[in-house]
């Protein structure tokens, strides 16, 4: 299934990703309530990625007692001028995981069992916040479009590339 | 607001208060934010004729309207104040992820004053502001200190802070953020520590603005693409600034042995090809797609650098051609807070007064072992970095060889000799911070495009240098990057988002040169005269023997003619002294 990873490797800790992702969703650019992060430590060279592996994990959804967090089908145009699908005019169709804000309780199991960080209580809405894959446009991949780098990308479980052979 | 917070956080130490201010909105619509706004704070904030180190010489931290957004590069901040190396304005910049947080935390700019009783540190996190003694901190190297801050503070926090040269207030002790980030020209970490700051530290988790989020982020995806990632401007992401390494020396515009060559024989040792040998990792600046930063390792050394100007001044001016050392050194400079351009080029005089008995410092040109000392020596003030913590100017004065100091209104030259690109002596000489390649750099035309000749100095080379000047007086209060080659139409494109309607390229042309004025008038306010506008004499009369540069000479004569035309081309008066036309003309709201 379609999930954006980011490369440990590869990244250059330049945020982008953070900042293009918040201001799709929150109308402004906050890093704060991005749907993925990048631990970046000044001082050395190491940088540690994270982000939501949609249901090739799925941990939140087997911990939510009120089944607030939904499967959906969802095809995936990662933009990007640079984009490794794009270039190859690929579209993904798969599943993502959604939180349906009508049913979430903000108990917080799923905070706990998350185990990249990347569910939290969204400070406004009292509620949870996850990656959506911006609605099969991720921002993320389109401002880590520098071809040279290319850190944040899509990629597809197992299970979905054996259905896809 | 969009792109503005519209608050300023004003610091005082001595009284212990921190309060915030609206942005001035007029201000900001005439200098837009970076070095302008800096600038016109700076001017109120003081009265003229003030000593720089008085409590009451402002340390200024300022964003560009940019700065936490998506705008590739704009996290750059400029420090201001009035500087205690050159009595001049100072501003200062630096990437890093300083100016994004800062605006996530709510704040456009940050002006310290006063003086602290004791060593502290100013701890924001967005509306919390606290003033903490930190005694436990003293002494802390750029590293040690933000590991501190990370583990006392917040884990997500970034600081600007000093090394033990800033505690010292060595001349050129420098800003870091994020360890290898420096504002490193004009003293600006000499500035903190005299107010006893050690660092200024925030972590912000608020949200900047800009109207439409969506169509922004479709507009700068597009502008990405045409404008920044492209192949002319990868050379900073494949080589980055090492790429000059080679090229200045085949020019014969190298600093060697305080500078008095241009070629440097040791130069395929510590060049772009050889920094690639030991490159492991690329990194980026917050906001940049470019990642034009550096990690390599030596045996014994990791970090990231060294820059071009460290190269050039801390290798070839001081006769160094040795990897591992530089590596070694540039670390050393980092760690201890210290600017390496100025560090470069005072070591490199005292070398030479060595050399030519004059003075025994000890320190000969390529002595690894005196010269890896000296990072420590400067910063603490001890063995020969005591007498060297003068400055260039000082020493040579003191030792009676004013000539051997490479200087510009006592602002030590960075990495380009003018014998090997004429128009380099107009950029020096009319620099509002002296000794400094980043308001104009004729490198670019003569040197690295070949598109103008680098052995004239006429009208075109007087023209040339102003054009670039306003240039990048506008650029530096967006603040864009050098490295983004962002010509006027692209800033219009950006302009057009912050200003919410059409923008065209006079209109910020108009702005660039109302910003290089109101320096100038800044600097006349403090002191500063037409004959402070000079190079070296050597510069001008001294030709060098060795590569392409080789029996070229600008001419003292000649350097004077272009200077009076500069000053006519500005509309500025026989003094230097901008008329009271161009002022009204440029719309500029003070008045000496």
């Amino acid at each position: 299934m379609p999930h954006v990873m980011i490369s440990n490797k590869k990244c250059t800790g330049c945020h982008m990703c953070e900042l293009g992702c918040s201001a799709f969703h929150e109308g402004g650019f906050q890093p704060s309530l991005a749907r993925l992060f990048t631990d970046v430590n000044p001082t050395t060279a190491v940088i540690k990625g994270h982000s939501c592996l949609q249901t090739a994990c799925a941990k939140c959804q087997e911990a939510c007692p009120e089944d607030a967090i939904v499967t959906r089908q969802i095809t995936v145009k990662p933009a990007g001028e640079f984009s490794s699908r794009e270039k190859n005019g690929d579209t993904v169709t798969g599943f993502v995981l959604i939180v349906d804000e009508s049913k979430c309780t903000n108990c917080g199991d799923c905070y706990e069992v998350c185990p990249y960080d990347v569910i939290h209580e969204h400070p406004a809405r009292e509620v949870a916040f996850k990656c959506d894959l911006c609605d099969g446009d991720p921002q993320c991949i389109a401002f880590c479009q520098n071809k040279y780098v290319l850190a944040v990308d899509l990629k597809l479980d197992k299970k979905d590339k054996e259905l896809r052979a | 607001m969009d792109f503005y917070q519209g608050k300023v956080l004003k610091i005082d130490l001595s009284a212990g208060t921190a309060i915030v201010e609206p942005l001035n909105m007029e201000w900001a619509e005439l200098y837009i934010g970076g070095k302008g706004l800096m600038l016109r704070y700076l001017w109120e904030l003081t009265e003229p004729g003030l000593d720089p180190w008085s409590p009451d010489n402002p340390f200024i931290v300022a964003t560009g309207p940019f700065a936490g957004t998506n705008v590739s590069t704009c996290s750059r901040v400029v420090i201001g104040g009035k500087s205690p190396a050159s009595g001049t304005m100072l501003d200062s910049y630096m990437g890093g992820s300083f100016g994004s947080i800062l605006k996530f935390a709510g704040y456009d700019m940050v002006i310290v004053q006063g003086l602290a009783p004791q060593l502290s540190t100013i701890l924001i996190k967005d509306d919390v502001v606290t003033l903490a003694p930190c005694p436990a901190y003293t002494g802390m190297k750029t590293s040690e200190i933000e590991a501190a801050l990370r583990a006392d503070f917040d884990a997500k926090m970034t600081a600007i802070s000093i090394g033990p040269a800033g505690e010292s207030k060595l001349p050129w002790a420098c800003i870091s953020n994020d360890q290898y980030h420096k504002a490193g020209r004009g003293g600006t970490g000499a500035l903190l520590g005299s107010k006893n700051v050690k660092a200024i530290a925030v972590a912000g988790t608020g949200k900047v603005t800009v109207g439409d989020a969506k169509a922004f982020l479709d507009d700068i995806e597009r502008m990405d693409a045409d404008y920044i990632l492209t192949d002319d401007n990868y050379w900073v992401h494949e080589e980055g600034t090492p790429i000059l390494v080679g090229i200045t020396s085949g020019a014969g515009c190298q600093p060697v042995r305080n500078f008095s060559e241009g070629t440097n024989p040791d130069v395929e040792n510590i060049d772009s090809e050889a920094f690639q040998k030991i490159r492991v990792k690329k990194r980026a600046c917050y906001q940049c797609t470019l990642a034009c930063r550096n990690f390599h390792r030596v045996e014994g050394a990791e970090g990231e650098g060294p820059e071009y100007e460290t190269i050039a001044l801390c290798g070839a001016n001081v006769g160094v051609g040795d990897i591992d050392a530089l590596m070694k050194f540039n670390i050393e400079c980092d760690e201890w807070g210290l600017d390496t351009i100025s560090t470069g080029n005072v070591l490199g005089l005292a070398m030479d007064m060595t050399e030519k008995g004059i003075h025994d410092f000890g320190v000969r040109f390529g002595d690894l072992d005196a010269y890896l000392k000296v990072p420590e020596q400067l910063a603490t003030r001890s063995g020969i970095g005591a007498e060297l913590a003068m400055g260039a100017k000082a020493l040579a004065e003191k030792h009676g060889c004013p000539e051997l100091a490479m200087h510009s209104k006592n602002l030590e030259m960075p990495g380009y000799d003018p014998r090997g690109s004429f128009g380099m002596s107009i950029a020096y000489a009319s620099s509002d911070r002296g000794g400094c390649h980043m308001r104009s750099f004729p490198i670019g035309v003569e040197v690295v495009e070949g598109s103008m000749p680098a052995d004239t100095l006429d009208s075109s080379k007087v023209v040339w240098n102003i054009d670039f000047q306003n240039h990048y007086a506008f650029k530096f209060c967006g603040i864009w990057c050098d490295f983004w080659a962002i010509d006027y139409d692209q800033m219009t494109q950006l302009m057009k988002h912050l200003w919410k309607r059409d923008v065209t390229e006079d209109e910020l042309k108009v702005v660039g040169e109302r910003v290089w004025n109101l320096g100038r008038l800044y600097n006349l306010r403090e002191g500063t005269e037409k004959k402070d506008d000079f190079v070296p004499k050597a510069m001008l009369e001294k030709p060098f023997t060795t590569g392409v540069s080789a029996g070229k000479v600008i001419g003292s004569e000649r350097f004077a003619k272009v200077m009076d035309e500069y000053y006519a081309t500005r509309g500025w008066d026989e003094n230097a002294v901008p008329t009271e036309d161009k002022l009204r003309q440029l719309g500029i709201d003070v008045r000496l």
